[in-house]
């Protein structure tokens, strides 16, 4: 976890407020459930900035693909979590996402044009890493529901996708 | 009933040596499997007037589009999916328009 949470750290998307012994208990099914949907929650705001502020065709289309498959991918996770008859439990790494998220979505706010362009690609870039790093190293790992495992499986797939897009992004918008 | 059936099977023999509905006994339908952001199988042998189902086992919604543009199954939702009858013209490639790194190839038998 804490792997993971130091490169949230890194990559300037996130500042973090935790302590070490929060940081060094994995979380349990319902939190990563919580997590995840605050994670994608988060990407869709940042999308949605994206669109209320750029003129970039390519920012644009990602943005719209952000918003669809980051919704379709809460949806998915809606259904499992009532088809197994689990809440989702607020955790202080969701709170450190949101806290940070805020954060990123005021300095979001004040930037345009081109300036917005390549800030929103890179944080895009770096969220996405950094998503498929906590995915593969941290939850899927310690998971215990197969049926959740397989899904969260699933899902990095969708963030791997979106993680060499974003790249191709900032490489295009440079 | 036996009598019935020969009756139907007679008239289907009929049709047959008329050429009625031979295009339809010739046209067959292959089914995609979309998983994991692939195509399944990523080469389909088909003719044109054949239908293509592709079927969405993916979490996110993904299209069946010709780079040509020549014929696409519209978004297909996660467990859903799209029927395409290929176009004499149909284009040879095929992408998903959300996802391009997403990529498949028909292999189109030529008119008989």
């Amino acid at each position: 976890m804490m792997k993971a949470l130091s490169a949230f750290a890194l990559t300037g998307a996130f500042l973090l407020s935790m302590s070490p012994s929060q940081a060094a208990d994995p979380l349990t099914d319902p939190q990563i459930a919580h997590a995840a949907y605050t994670a994608d929650n988060l990407d869709i705001d940042y999308a949605k900035i994206a669109l209320e502020k750029t003129k970039n065709a390519e920012v644009r289309q990602f943005a719209e693909l952000m918003i669809k498959d980051h919704t379709a991918a809460n949806e998915a996770a809606l259904a499992l979590v009532k088809k197994l008859g689990v809440t989702p439990q607020d955790n202080p790494f969701s709170q450190t996402l949101a806290k940070n998220g805020e954060a990123k979505k005021a300095e979001l706010r004040g930037l345009s044009g081109a300036a917005f362009d390549r800030a929103y690609a890179q944080n895009e870039h770096a969220y996405h890493d950094v998503v498929v790093i906590t995915v593969v190293e941290q939850w899927i790992p310690t998971i215990q529901n197969a049926e959740f495992k397989k899904f969260m499986t699933d899902a990095n797939e969708i963030f791997k996708v979106h993680l060499a897009h974003a790249k191709h992004m900032v490489d295009s918008i440079k | 009933m036996i009598a019935s059936r020969l009756a139907a099977l007679t008239v289907v023999i009929g049709l047959a040596s008329l050429g009625v509905g031979s295009a339809a006994v010739r046209a067959k339908t292959v089914e995609v499997t979309i998983e994991h952001f692939a195509f399944t199988p990523a080469n389909v042998e088909v003719a044109a007037g054949d239908t293509i189902v592709f079927v969405n086992n993916d979490i996110v919604p993904h299209t069946a589009t010709a780079t040509d543009n020549s014929w696409t199954t519209g978004e297909i939702a996660h467990g859903a999916s799209a029927r395409v009858t290929l176009p004499q013209k149909a284009g040879a490639d095929f992408f998903c328009k959300l996802h391009p790194v997403m990529k498949g190839h028909l292999t189109i038998a030529p008119p008989k």
